[in-house]
């Protein structure tokens, strides 16, 4: 414990700057990302995907971005390196920062004293929300999701439905708590990001004077309500979807794929056969 | 004796010029000595602060109970605002006691005004609070232009008038505490071995800026910028903001805090690449 805490203490600077450093990114990097890609449930339906119209477009455009993101090389070691860890370390140090806060906003009711109280609460929220979300949806721990749902890269749209709604047709008030604690997570998430952008500009001395700090400040506020509404979009639009015919559209792109793959195979197959002959025919 | 005064506008009228005012005192006899709260009720003058109450308090210290106790004990020196000596919690903030006036604070009869010593330093007795730390912060930071005196240094540095702004409004510092009282990073620590434990506060930060500008003073500068990158330096800012908004001088403590940052992060970059 004392050595721990002289560790702490000897690399003061090194780690608040790195705790600094790794909010913005990779985290706040990803968190645009992330909260983009899961929007499309909401975009996809203006944009239409592959002669799809509506909620069956969105959850098609969903599924193309999961199957891009699951395409990529090494996805583990990308999520153990430039997620998991940093956000441990981010989540780590920010509690025991926090724990030396002494919150006085019934004496001095500032805003600014609010946006630091918030500031704290979102973060401990965020933490607990971190979790939930990457354990019941990656990491398979359905026993905590109300309905058992087992999220599923193949299904992702209608698997997600099924997680916020608490069963694969329709809502259970398990997965009334589920949506609600979704839409508190993200949002918090969300403020903690954008103000933490505006007071990171502070401490690494990027914003010095107080129009620049005001300047930066509108800007943060325009990415995060930016963000908001792609946070919000995300969750109702996968708590209002309809899992049943969301796994139809899945299905059928699934038997696409296949159908395309086969296509693809039946080519090689063909050259095979025709070595075969040759060889036969030699 | 205890006059029950009617709470309200209705007297205001009448009692324009005598009206009564209610002080809810936070009283200790002493370090680690029990608190206890005292009510004393006066008629207001006009123009009365909170200083010339308490004064008035000393002369007939007789609580609304109607038990005699001791005078008040507080701390003050100019009477103008500018030593900062008189700071105590006037109705819930920090502030200047000599230039609460009581017009402002409590402007109706039957007005309560409650007095506390500030949370954040060791409470000698009653509002009397020792702020001994914040002077070892100004040591800690070294918050001064260093020349021995033994030779003739000639003509000091030549100043630009648009530097010589900013150091100025730095400079009216009275190292009151409020800035200190109203962070909610700034912790109570009565113990001197303590004091460089937790966060240093606006205070010292933005006095290490003041000489880190000046030709001379930026001669300690690196000293002053590795003490503000230790365990209770500028990155325990959790940039609440309420320093700025509470300072009776309107430093630009924000903008002290930010500075210091900016130099810290250029500091320790230059030391990773330079090794000094
Ligand atoms: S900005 Fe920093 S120093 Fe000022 S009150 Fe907030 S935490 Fe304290
Ligand atoms: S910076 Fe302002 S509030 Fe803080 S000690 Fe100096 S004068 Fe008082
Ligand atoms: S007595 Fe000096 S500031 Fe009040």
């Amino acid at each position: 414990m004392a050595k721990s805490e002289g560790f702490l203490e000897r690399h003061h600077f090194l780690l608040r700057r790195l705790h600094s450093l790794t909010g913005v990114v990779p985290i706040g990097m990803f968190l645009m990302v992330h909260l983009t890609t899961n929007a499309s449930i909401v975009w996809g339906r203006i944009n239409g995907h592959d002669g799809l119209e509506g909620a069956d477009a969105a959850v098609a455009t969903f599924q193309h971005e999961v199957n891009f993101i699951h395409s990529l090389p090494a996805l583990i070691l990308i999520e153990i390196f430039g997620l998991w860890l940093p956000i441990a370390f981010h989540s780590v140090l920010g509690v025991i920062y926090a724990t030396s806060s002494k919150p006085n906003n019934d004496r001095y009711a500032y805003q600014d004293n609010w946006r630091y109280t918030l500031q704290r609460i979102s973060g401990y929220v965020g933490v607990l929300f971190i979790f939930y979300h990457v354990a019941t949806l990656r990491w398979g721990w359905s026993f905590l999701i109300p309905g058992g749902t087992e999220w599923s890269a193949e299904y992702a749209a209608s698997t997600m439905a099924a997680a916020l709604q608490g069963s694969t047709d329709g809502f259970r008030l398990g997965g009334l708590l589920v949506s609600a604690f979704y839409m508190v997570g993200v949002s918090l998430l969300v403020f903690h990001l954008a103000n933490g952008l505006w007071t990171a500009a502070i401490s690494w001395g990027l914003t010095v004077s107080e129009s620049a700090q005001k300047r930066w400040g509108q800007v943060c506020f325009v990415i995060g309500v930016g963000l908001m509404l792609a946070a919000w979009s995300a969750v109702l639009g996968f708590a209002t979807l309809d899992a049943a015919s969301a796994r139809e559209v899945e299905t059928n792109m699934l038997e696409k794929a296949a159908a395309a793959d086969g296509d693809g195979a039946a080519p090689e197959h063909a050259a095979s056969h025709d070595e075969d002959s040759d060889h036969t025919g030699g | 004796m205890t006059v029950a005064t009617t709470n309200g506008t209705a007297k205001r009228t009448a009692a324009a010029n005598s009206r009564k005012v209610r002080f809810r005192i936070k009283r200790c006899d002493g370090p680690n000595k029990l608190v206890r709260w005292e009510t004393f009720e006066l008629t207001i003058a006009k123009g009365e602060n909170v200083i010339s109450c308490l004064q008035k308090i000393a002369a007939n210290p007789v609580t609304t109970e109607g038990k005699r106790s001791t005078p008040v004990v507080w701390d003050c020196s100019c009477l103008e605002e500018v030593c900062g000596s008189c700071t105590m919690v006037i109705n819930g903030q920090a502030r200047q006691s000599c230039s609460a006036l009581i017009d402002v604070i409590a402007p109706d009869d039957g007005d309560t005004v409650t007095l506390e010593p500030m949370s954040k330093f060791p409470v000698i007795r009653d509002l009397w609070v020792d702020r001994s730390r914040m002077f070892d912060a100004l040591k800690r930071v070294k918050a001064w232009v260093p020349i021995d005196g033994t030779y003739d240094l000639g003509a000091g540095p030549r100043e630009r008038p648009e530097e010589q702004a900013v150091r100025y409004a730095l400079s009216e510092c009275m190292t009151c505490g409020c800035c200190l009282e109203a962070c909610p990073q700034f912790e109570l620590a009565e113990d001197e071995s303590e004091w460089d434990k937790s966060f240093i506060g606006a205070q010292a930060l933005s006095q290490a800026r003041l000489f880190n500008l000046h030709e001379t003073g930026a001669q300690l500068k690196g000293d002053r910028l590795e003490t503000l990158m230790g365990p209770d330096g500028v990155s325990e800012c959790g940039n609440a903001q309420n320093c700025v908004k509470v300072c009776p001088k309107h430093i630009p403590l924000t903008e002290s805090i930010a500075a210091v940052g900016r130099s810290t992060t250029i500091h320790a970059i230059s030391k990773w690449f330079s090794g000094k």
